[in-house]
C-alpha cells in the first residue's frame, strides 16, 4: 500500500511546518467537544459553570489531551531537536565569554589547518584543472651522472622531445611545454608576463574547447619555424580586450615576434602550472625558431618540460623503462654529434616519470618538504585547539553538574541530556568552522603569497576541496570536543552532586582536564622551540655575509628581443643606460654587470701561468664591471684597488679576483700583480682582491669570482646594478621609465629589486620561520587560555575552601601562592614534556636549519622563560580573584 | 454501574465502525459509542482525539470542517476507501478472535 506512508508523511510534515495551524485546529476541535459535553450536563440540570468543569474532567484535561495528541503526531523527535537547539542557543548566549573563547579557538585551529591544507593540496595534490584522466599523465624528468655527480632535471631540448616521442611506444600522447616570463607589448607598454610555450599536442591533454576561435594545430607547430599564432588566456582576454569577440586576428607582440591571436582558452584553464596568470600560449616552434635557427637540430638548449600520457593498461614502471630506453637512444644520437659526451655506460641516463605537480617531482628539494612540516605543525595546532575546547566544555559540564543532576532528577532522559550536550557542541563547532573558513582564507592567501614571492595567484584561494576539508575537520573536532563532557560530565553519583552542591570540603580535580592542559602545554612548547629554531636559522640566513648589499639595489636586465647590434653598439647602449641611470636624482650609483647571484652565471675559459688546468679549480664566475661597481653593489675590496676609470681600452688589462679565487689559484701567495689570461693570450694583471660573494646557494661555501672592466672586454655587459637612496620598490618605476626611453626599437629593460632575487633563495627558511612562528604563537595563546580556564575553574570551585582558609587567618599572599603553585605545576609538567618532544624531534628538524643546532640552549631557555611568564600571567587573574574572596559571602553562598 | 475498560486496540475498530454509518464529529462519536453500548463502554475522551488523528494520519478517515447540528463549526470525520477496507479487515480479525476466545473459554 502506497497511500499510508505517503499520507503519514504529509500529515507529519504539516504538523511540523504548519504547527500553529494544526494547534489552532486541535484547539477548536476540543473546544467544540467541551461545549457539547457541557451542554449535555446543562440539559441534565447542572449549572453552566459546574457543567463546564465536569466536561473538562470527562475529557481528562485539555492540555494533557493536547500533549497526548502532539506525542502521537510524531513531532516529538523533531520538536526535541528544535528545542535542544533553542536551548543550546539560549545557554550559550548566557555565557558569551565561554562561547566566544570556544568559537575563536576552534576557528583558529580549524582555519589554520584548512588554509594550510588548501595550499598543500594546490601545490602538491590537485591535478591541473580540466586535465583528462590525470592519473595517466606524468611529467618527465631525466637523471644522469655528470663528472661524478648525479643530476636530475626536467629541462629538455626540443630535439630530445622529438626523439622521446618517436622512440617510445608506451605513451599515447606527448607534449612539450615551457612556462616562462616573456616580453608582451612594445615600448613603455612592454612588460614581462607569463607566457606559455606549448606544442599543439599540449591542448589535447585537457578536456576543453576554446572559449573563442581555435587552438593551433600540429601543422602550425613545425620546426624549424612554427606559425606566429597565439591563444589568449581567458583572464587576459577579459582584462586587456574586454572580452571582445573581434580580438581574433588582432596582433600581439610577444618576445621577438608579433603573433596573430587565433583563439581564447576556456575560463579556468591554466595549463599544468598553477602559478601566476598566463597571458597566452604560443607554439614551441614559433618561439624556438625566432630564438635560435637550429633549435630543433641540436641538443644544446634545454628549456622544455615534457608531459606524457601512458597508453591504457601501461604501468608506470613499464612506461619509465620504455622512456629510459628512448632516452638512451637519444643520448647516443647526441653523442654522435658531440663525441666529448660521456658514453651511456658512464652517464647511465634514465627517464623518471613523476606526477604533474612540480613539488612532487624528484628534484623538489626543501621546497617540497617544507609544506609537510607545516602541515604536521598545523595538525598539532589543531590538536591543541581541540584539547582547549574539550577542556572548556569539560569545565562547563562540571560547573553544570548540579543543573544536570537536577534535570535528571526531574526525569530528563540521559539520552536527551547527551543530545543536548551534543547540540551545543555541534552549534559551537559549526560557528567555529565558519570562523575557520575565514581564517583559512587569510592563511592560504598569506602562504601562497610567501610561496609565489609576491606574484598574484590565479584562481580561488579557498576552493571547494578546502571547504570540504574544513567541514570534515569541523565535524571531527566538533564530535571529539562535545564527546568530552558527555563522557566525563555525566559520570559519577548525580544524587551526591545534587546534595553536595559546591559545598564540599575538598574540590575535585578533573584528571581529564589536567591531562588536556598538559598536552596543550607540551605541544605548544615543542612548537615554540621549533619556531625559535627556525627564526634563529632564518636570522642566520639573513645575517650570512653575501658580499653585496641587497636592500637598496635594483637589477636591470636589458633584452634586445632579437635585435642584432654590433658589440660596439651594445657597449655604447650599456654606457648610455649607465649614464641615464646615474643621472636620476634618487640614484646613488649605477654599474654594468653580466651576472646576477642565484640567477645567471657567466664564465669564460681562463688560464693562469704557473697553474695547471686552472679550469679544474673552478667554476670561476665572470663579472663585467664599470667603474664604481664595488661601491654600488657593496662588495668590499680587501687588498689593492677596485676597477676604476683608468681601466680604459688601451690601458693594461686589469682584473680583480675574489679572496676565494685567489686562495684556489695561488694558495699562500700574494695575488696582487699575478697574471690571469681571460679569453686570450694577453695577461690581465690582478689589481685588487675583493671579498667573497655568495652566488649559487645560501651556504658558507664561497664561490670564486673575478671582475674585469667592461671597457676592456671584447663583449658587452648584459645589465646594470642601480643603487637607489630610498626604498628600491619606490624607485623602480622611475628607473624603468627613464631607461626604457633610451631603448631602441622593440628592445626593453626589466627592473627587479635585488631583494626579490635573493629573497627567493632564502624562501624555504623564511616560510619555515613564518609558519612556525605564527602557529607557535597561536598554540601559545591557546595553551595560555587552557591554563587560565583550568585555574580559574579550580578557583571558582574552591571558593568555599578559600573562604574557610581566609576565615581561619590565611593571608592574601598565601592564597595567591596556592593558586599560582597549581598553575605553575601544570605549566611546568607541560613544559618538561614539550622540551623532551622538541629534543627528540630535533633530529628531523636539523637538516632544515641553517647554522643552527636543533638543540640550541638559547632557544630552549627563551621558550622556558616565555612559557613560565605566560603561565604566571594566565594564573594572575584567578589568583587575584581568589585573594579577593570574602569569607562572609563564600561561606553563606549555596 | 460497572464500566468496561476497552481492550488494547479496540478503540480504532469502534471509531471506524461508528463512522461507517455516517460522517460524525468527535463528540458525536463518543456519545454514539456510549449510547450504543448502553453506557457500559466508557470511551476515554482523552484518548479519543489522539486516536482520531492517528487514523486520519494513516489515511483511513478524513476530516472536513462543517456546520454541526446546533449550527457550530465542527470537525467531521468520514471513512475513506482505505478506511472501509481496514474496517472489514479488523472486523474479520475481531470475529476470529472472539470466536477463538469463546471456544477456549467454553472448554470443559
Amino acid at each position: 500500500m502506497v497511500g499510508r506512508p505517503w499520507s503519514e508523511l504529509v500529515h507529519r510534515l504539516r504538523a511540523v511546518l504548519r504547527r500553529d495551524a494544526v494547534e489552532r485546529e486541535l484547539d477548536a476541535e476540543l473546544r467544540f467537544h467541551l461545549e457539547r459535553e457541557a451542554d449535555k450536563y446543562v440539559r441534565a440540570g447542572l449549572p453552566r459553570a459546574a457543567a463546564e468543569r465536569r466536561a473538562r474532567i470527562a475529557l481528562g484535561g485539555v492540555e494533557r489531551t493536547k500533549e497526548a495528541d502532539r506525542e502521537a503526531r510524531g513531532v516529538a523527535l523533531l520538536d526535541a531537536a528544535i528545542q535542544d537547539l533553542r536551548y543550546a542557543v539560549r545557554t550559550l548566549r548566557l555565557t558569551p565569554g565561554f562561547t566566544l573563547a570556544v568559537i575563536v579557538t576552534l576557528g583558529l585551529g580549524i582555519g589554520a589547518t584548512a588554509g594550510i591544507f588548501g595550499v598543500i593540496d594546490r601545490l602538491m595534490f590537485r591535478p591541473p584543472p580540466m586535465m583528462h584522466d590525470p592519473s595517466m599523465v606524468s611529467r618527465v624528468y631525466r637523471a644522469y651522472d655528470f663528472r661524478g655527480t648525479h643530476r636530475t632535471d626536467n629541462s629538455f631540448e626540443y630535439r630530445r622531445y622529438l626523439d622521446l616521442a618517436e622512440w617510445s611506444s608506451s605513451v599515447s600522447q606527448t607534449a612539450a611545454y615551457s612556462p616562462g616570463i616573456l616580453a608582451v607589448g612594445v615600448g613603455q607598454d612592454a612588460s614581462e608576463m607569463p607566457v606559455g610555450r606549448a606544442t599543439a599536442s599540449f591542448f589535447s591533454f585537457f578536456d576543453m574547447r576554446p572559449a573563442l576561435g581555435r587552438f593551433y594545430s600540429t601543422s602550425e607547430d613545425r620546426a624549424p619555424q612554427g606559425a606566429l599564432v597565439a591563444v589568449l588566456s581567458y583572464p587576459y582576454w577579459q582584462s586587456h580586450y574586454g572580452g571582445r569577440r573581434d580580438v581574433l586576428g588582432s596582433r600581439l607582440a610577444i618576445d621577438r615576434g608579433t603573433y596573430t591571436i587565433i583563439g581564447v582558452a576556456p575560463k579556468g584553464f591554466v595549463g599544468t602550472d598553477d602559478g601566476a596568470d598566463v597571458v597566452a600560449w604560443i607554439p614551441v616552434t614559433a618561439y624556438g625558431g625566432l630564438r635560435k635557427k637550429t633549435f630543433a637540430d641540436n641538443y644544446d638548449w634545454g628549456w622544455l618540460d615534457i608531459l606524457v600520457r601512458r597508453k591504457p593498461g601501461v604501468s608506470l614502471a613499464a612506461a619509465t623503462a620504455d622512456l629510459t630506453t628512448a632516452y638512451r637512444r637519444s643520448w647516443e644520437a647526441e653523442r654522435a654529434m658531440d663525441p666529448t659526451l660521456a658514453p651511456v655506460e658512464a652517464a647511465k641516463p634514465a627517464a623518471i616519470l613523476a606526477p604533474t605537480q612540480v613539488l612532487r617531482g624528484p628534484d623538489a628539494g626543501a621546497q617540497g618538504r617544507v609544506p609537510f612540516w607545516v602541515a604536521a605543525v598545523a595538525v598539532v595546532t589543531l590538536i591543541v585547539a581541540g584539547a582547549n575546547v574539550a577542556g572548556l566544555m569539560l569545565a562547563r559540564a562540571f560547573r553544570r553538574r548540579r543543573e544536570i543532576a537536577l534535570r535528571v532528577a526531574l526525569g530528563v532522559g540521559r539520552g536527551r541530556l547527551v543530545g543536548q550536550l551534543f547540540t551545543e557542541g555541534a552549534l559551537l563547532a559549526v560557528a567555529g568552522g565558519l570562523v575557520g573558513l575565514g581564517i583559512a582564507w587569510v592563511t592560504a592567501s598569506g602562504l601562497l603569497l610567501l610561496y609565489a614571492g609576491g606574484d598574484p595567484v590565479s584562481g580561488a584561494v579557498v576552493d571547494a576541496r578546502t571547504v570540504a576539508f574544513c567541514a570534515a575537520i569541523t565535524l571531527v573536532v566538533g564530535l571529539a570536543t562535545s564527546m568530552a563532557p558527555a563522557l566525563f560530565g555525566l559520570h559519577g553519583d548525580l544524587a551526591a552532586a545534587l546534595k553536595a552542591g559546591v559545598r564540599e570540603g575538598t574540590y575535585q580535580r578533573s584528571r581529564a582536564r589536567t591531562a588536556l592542559v598538559i598536552v596543550q602545554g607540551a605541544l605548544s612548547t615543542a612548537l615554540l622551540v621549533a619556531a625559535g629554531l627556525f627564526v634563529r636559522s632564518f636570522a642566520n640566513v639573513r645575517g650570512l655575509p653575501l658580499g653585496y648589499d641587497v636592500g637598496h639595489t635594483l637589477v636591470v636586465e636589458v633584452n634586445l628581443r632579437g635585435m642584432t647590434l654590433s658589440t660596439d653598439a651594445q657597449k655604447r647602449l650599456m654606457q648610455r643606460l649607465t649614464d641615464e641611470a646615474s643621472a636620476l636624482p634618487g640614484v646613488q650609483g649605477a654599474t654594468q654587470m653580466v651576472s646576477t647571484p642565484f640567477y645567471s652565471f657567466e664564465g669564460t675559459g681562463i688560464s693562469v701561468p704557473g697553474v695547471d688546468s686552472a679550469e679544474h679549480l673552478g667554476p670561476f664566475n665572470l663579472q663585467l664591471v664599470s667603474p664604481g661597481y664595488f661601491r654600488t653593489v657593496g662588495t668590499r675590496i680587501l687588498a689593492g684597488r677596485a676597477i676604476d676609470s683608468t681601466d680604459r681600452p688601451g690601458a693594461p688589462l686589469a682584473i680583480v679576483v675574489s679572496a676565494e679565487m685567489a686562495r684556489r689559484l695561488w694558495p699562500g701567495q700574494n695575488p696582487l700583480g699575478k697574471c690571469v689570461k681571460v679569453d686570450g693570450p694577453t695577461c690581465s694583471t690582478v689589481v685588487g682582491v675583493s671579498e667573497n660573494v655568495v652566488l649559487r646557494q645560501i651556504s658558507h661555501q664561497a664561490d670564486a669570482s673575478y671582475y674585469i672592466p667592461a671597457a676592456q672586454a671584447n663583449r658587452a655587459a648584459y645589465g646594470l646594478y642601480v643603487r637607489v637612496r630610498g626604498r628600491s620598490a619606490d624607485e623602480l618605476a622611475l628607473v624603468r621609465r627613464r631607461l626604457q626611453s633610451v631603448m631602441p626599437g622593440v628592445s626593453y629593460v626589466v627592473v627587479i629589486p635585488f631583494s626579490r632575487i635573493v629573497g627567493a633563495a632564502e624562501q624555504s627558511w623564511q616560510i619555515g620561520a613564518t609558519m612556525f612562528s605564527a602557529l607557535g604563537l597561536l598554540a601559545l595563546v591557546l595553551a595560555a587560555i587552557g591554563i587560565y580556564s583550568v585555574i580559574a575553574y579550580n578557583v571558582a570551585q574552591r571558593t568555599h575552601e578559600i573562604g574557610i582558609r581566609i576565615a581561619l587567618g590565611a593571608r592574601l599572599a598565601n592564597v595567591a601562592r596556592l593558586v599560582l603553585r597549581d598553575g605553575l605545576r601544570l605549566g611546568g609538567v607541560g613544559l618538561a614534556f614539550g622540551i623532551a618532544i622538541a629534543l627528540v624531534a630535533g633530529r628531523w628538524l636539523a637538516p632544515l636549519l641553517f647554522d643552527e643546532s636543533a638543540h640550541d640552549p638559547v632557544v630552549i631557555a627563551a621558550v622556558v622563560g616565555v612559557l613560565a611568564g605566560v603561565t604566571c600571567l594566565a594564573c594572575a587573574m584567578p589568583a587575584a580573584r581568589a585573594a579577593r574572596v570574602d569569607p562572609n559571602i563564600a561561606l553563606r553562598a549555596d | 454501574m460497572d464500566r468496561l475498560d476497552l481492550p488494547q486496540g479496540t478503540l480504532d475498530l469502534l471509531i471506524l465502525k461508528a463512522l461507517s454509518l455516517e460522517p460524525q464529529h468527535g463528540w458525536a462519536i463518543s456519545e454514539r459509542l456510549r449510547q450504543v453500548s448502553r453506557a457500559m463502554l466508557d470511551v476515554p475522551q482523552g484518548s479519543l482525539y489522539p486516536a482520531l488523528h492517528r487514523l486520519e494520519r494513516r489515511g483511513w478517515i478524513k476530516a472536513t470542517w462543517g456546520p454541526s447540528e446546533n449550527n457550530r463549526h465542527a470537525k467531521f470525520y468520514e471513512l475513506t476507501r482505505a478506511g472501509r477496507k481496514q474496517l472489514g479487515d479488523e472486523l474479520d480479525a475481531w470475529q476470529k478472535l472472539t470466536t477463538a476466545v469463546s471456544l477456549v473459554l467454553e472448554m470443559r
